[in-house]
């Protein structure tokens, strides 16, 4: 019966179930197995197995009809469990750097590599760096649920091998993890897309972050450890884990800060990514999660008439199931990601391109047949549900015109909706003639930038971190 | 000072909680602190580190003062242990089989494990146990009920195959007495599953008035080498050469020193009163000698099911005066009984034949023993699930190469 009760206080139905004297406690137990152990119950006086008719009615007029009442009119809904875990500042652990690394990782709380143990003075360190004090809470992160702290920030950037300079920067990436628009719940769906971090401002030098040759590759401490950090923070306070709340089928490593090569830009009179997305504060960082990508080696030409078509080609051939993003689940939120070396954006820029204009040629260019397009959304997928037609959902006002400008089956059409989503940065090796074309998650990790707040005596702060 | 990782053997929900808290209001509630006076009172989390001068013992001490053992001494889940433990497994460790009636603890295959390493089973018995908590995870088991019943019901575990054989399950002398690592270790291992991720704990959630030993543990293997009949799983439809375990829900066990007259006369006692009411699945433990002596004079298993339903008879007039007639609607009693009642005046222990579970084993004794397994509750229940072993690498390519040209045409 408490059963039938759970399913109906679930859809929102209340409820009241009729417990004998002698089955509080099992009722109790079985309401807490149930997830619900406020579930409300209305006493029956003794056991109505050894009542005669008009005991039994006795009983219930004086005890249990108003409890069926009150648990009809004024119980609160019942709530789930709560569930207990060590406060912020608990000392869950003491021992060696090897025990504790051990611990960590046995409990679920580290990545495999060795993390630093996050004692209070390292905490209490990063802590100064914060705009805000440790209890402020960023948000409420899915699935877990778990509050968003800046003391949980500053304990995950201890264990991730952070500087407590990286402080702000972390707050700003929980800020954006913690925002709808971002959909952190998303972080364990299939595909097992990863969170790009793209930074801006003048943090990139203050702190030290690679923007030059090698740019997505491990090895500097800031682009780094502030990877390793996102993953960290996912695992910890959103909770997403192997086997168990994350299902992506291969997923891959934490990428490292991508630094955008912000004299460049400057040289060029491009906008910034964080520009790109209206924040122009003068630091900031924008998330986004991409499904995947390559390099694009060796881009041939000066004009460009004659880097344009590869580039097209290479961000095309990234681009296959993820078009819906484009015309289905949210749509319009497919945002591909093209980074340029600093030379090939400097050569186009020479052309008269600036990052709009660019956007826009590549918007006519980056193009395949409709055929194609629904073919990968309706045919090899059923990712778009009913399979429409491109012209089907024009007509029904869902997707821009562009998709259906004629009946020819063969037409070509964009892979997004709209010139301005496609996205361009800047960074990598300054003086080769690569780019890196990434494919985006839509909806599913849609792009969000934060402004970076400097806590008010930053200077002084960075010049003693520096000086240690 | 010596140290012990351990893994935490007890029950977390899918969203989170720890069955323990829960726990902790029934024994507070029921005045058992006594008995646990440390219940709920341990990290969150997966593994903990156990320092102490002797960690075996600390381990023991806290562990039963958290309520985590079933009263004897466990042998310490390390990970170590967990992780050998795991080598015999055919699932990976984060596999969830289940939660685990009434109080909902997830089991997942190392949660099964770290209860199998303090039960003491040996690797090798892992995937029996694994096959059997499977088996108690079958709605038709119902192991709400099992859990938190008035009634002394205990899993009865009968290991059928190879597997029993290789791994010593005895099904001959003493096979439900002690002394038989497989036999003891295996069902503990499945009642501290019971325990710590069902909680089903006695006087807090189980109210089961005066248990039985069987809640130790009631598990044997049959006695198929040298009887007469093909064995239990495969009159349940499996092959000699696979191995399984097969779960009836035992209200008690009764000790018949006979022959079918005897057993006859002790199976339509008030003893099946229950299962008559809710026509459920009982289990006769068959003696070797009488098997062979039967099957020499030409009796299948199938008649000696049909002779016991035929004349284990419940007298009407016995079940009329019943304290259990008398508290449950006459309405309430199925059909079966009621029809058989009114036109034979008696009833038959079960509805047919096929719900007596015959099981050969115990010692080849010229006085032959058998016993009577009563049934619990609802619903009907003789679940059976098969033991599966690792992936053996090594042979699957032996039997690549066998294929020689003689398997071909």
């Amino acid at each position: 019966m408490l059963r039938a009760s759970a399913v109906a206080e679930r859809a929102g139905v209340p409820t009241a179930s009729l417990v004998c004297e002698g089955f509080r406690g099992q009722a109790a137990t079985t309401a807490a197995g149930l997830g619900l152990p406020g579930l409300p119950t209305a006493l029956v006086p003794g056991h109505v197995d050894v009542q005669s008719a008009e005991e039994l009615r006795r009983n219930v007029v004086a005890v249990t009809v108003d409890a069926v009442i009150r648990n009809l009119t004024e119980a609160p809904p019942p709530a789930g469990g709560a569930v207990v875990e060590p406060a912020a500042a608990d000392i869950v652990f003491e021992g060696s750097l090897d025990q504790v690394n051990r611990f960590f990782y046995e409990n679920d709380w580290s990545d495999g590599l060795p993390i630093v143990p996050p004692t209070g003075e390292r905490v209490a360190e990063f802590l100064r760096f914060a705009d805000r004090p440790g209890e402020t809470e960023l948000g409420v992160l899915l699935p877990d649920q778990r509050r968003a702290t800046v003391w949980n920030v500053a304990v995950n950037g201890v264990m991730a091998g952070c500087r407590p300079e990286y402080m702000p920067i972390l707050v700003a990436l929980v800020e954006a993890m913690a925002d709808p628009r971002y959909g952190v719940e998303h972080s364990g769906n299939t595909p097992g897309a990863e969170t790009l971090i793209i930074l801006n401002g003048s943090l990139i030098k203050e702190l030290g972050f690679n923007y030059e040759q090698g740019a997505l590759r491990d090895g500097i401490q800031a682009n780094t450890t502030i990877g390793r950090f996102w993953r960290l923070y996912l695992r910890n306070v959103a909770g997403f884990l192997h086997h168990r709340t994350d299902k992506s089928t291969f997923g891959n490593t934490w990428r490292v800060v991508l630094a955008e090569n912000e004299d460049a830009l400057r040289r060029i009179g491009w906008t910034t990514i964080a520009e790109d997305e209206g924040v122009t504060a003068d630091n900031a960082v924008t998330i986004s999660r991409y499904t995947g990508g390559g390099v694009i080696a060796s881009v041939f030409g000066n004009t460009p008439e004659r880097m344009l078509p590869y580039l097209a080609d290479s961000l095309l051939r990234k681009v296959s199931w993820e078009l819906m993003f484009t015309v289905g689940m949210g749509v319009g939120s497919q945002r591909p990601l093209l980074l340029l070396s600093p030379i090939l954006a400097e050569t186009l820029a020479r052309s008269g391109l600036d990052k709009a204009a660019l956007k826009q040629r590549l918007f006519e260019l980056v193009r395949i047949p409709a055929t194609q397009f629904e073919r990968y959304v309706g045919e090899w997928t059923n990712l778009v549900p009913g399979r429409p037609s491109l012209t089907a959902l024009v007509k029904a006002g869902q997707i821009p015109a562009v998709f259906a400008e004629s009946e020819d089956p063969e037409r070509l059409v964009p892979i997004v909706c709209r010139a301005e989503d496609l996205m361009v940065a800047v960074s990598g090796d300054p003086l080769r003639t690569n780019a890196y074309a990434f494919a985006h998650n839509g909806i599913l990790g849609f792009p969000t930038t934060k402004a970076i707040r400097l806590p008010a005596d930053w200077a002084r702060l960075l010049r003693e971190a520096r000086a240690r | 000072m010596n140290s012990l990782w351990v893994l935490l053997p007890t029950g977390q929900r899918a969203s989170g909680e720890w069955i323990d808290d829960t726990l902790r209001e029934r024994v507070v509630e029921k005045g058992l602190l006594a008995r646990t006076p440390r219940v709920g009172e341990f990290p969150r989390q997966r593994v903990e580190l156990i320092r102490d001068a002797d960690p075996v013992s600390e381990v023991n001490r806290l562990f039963r003062a958290r309520g985590w053992t079933d009263g004897l001494p466990i042998v310490p889940p390390t990970l170590g242990r967990v992780d050998e433990m795991l080598s015999a497994s055919p699932l990976e460790r984060h596999v969830v089989l289940g939660e685990m009636e009434p109080l909902g603890g997830v089991a997942s295959v190392e949660k099964v494990a770290a209860n199998a390493v303090m039960a003491g089973c040996d690797p090798p018995h892992f995937p029996v146990v694994l096959a059997a908590v499977q088996a108690i995870l079958d709605p038709a088991f119902n192991l709400r009920g099992v859990q938190t019943t008035d009634e002394n019901v205990a899993p009865l575990l009968v290991v059928n195959g190879p597997v029993a054989r290789r791994i010593g399950v005895n099904a001959g002398w003493g096979a439900l007495g002690p002394g038989w690592p497989a036999n003891a270790a295996i069902g503990r291992a499945v009642r501290l599953v019971m325990n710590n991720l069902g909680g089903g704990w006695p006087g807090a959630v189980s109210f089961a008035g005066l248990g039985q030993p069987a809640r130790y543990s009631l598990c044997l293997a049959e006695r198929e080498d040298d009887t007469p009949w093909p064995p239990l799983h495969v009159e349940l439809g499996y092959r000699p050469d696979q191995s399984t375990v097969t779960v009836l829900r035992a209200e008690t066990v009764i000790n018949v020193t006979g022959g079918l007259d005897e057993l006859a006369s002790v199976i339509g006692s008030a003893a099946s009163l229950f299962g008559i009411l809710h026509s459920g699945k009982v289990g006769v433990i068959f003696s070797p000698f009488t098997a062979r002596r039967l099957a020499g004079e030409g009796w299948t298993r199938a008649d000696v099911r049909r002779e016991l339903f035929a004349r284990g008879r419940l007298p009407a007039e016995t079940w009329r005066r019943s304290w259990i007639a008398g508290a449950v609607r006459a309405s309430d009693w199925p059909a079966w009984a009621r029809a058989a009642a009114e036109n034979d005046g008696s009833i038959p222990a079960v509805r047919d034949p096929d719900d007596i579970t015959l099981i050969v084993a115990g010692a080849d004794l010229p006085i032959p023993q058998h016993a009577y397994c009563s049934s619990w509750g609802h619903p009907p229940c003789r679940v059976t699930r098969e033991i599966v072993l690792p992936a053996d690498r090594s042979r699957g390519r032996d039997t690549g190469r066998d294929t020689g040209p003689a398997d071909r045409p």
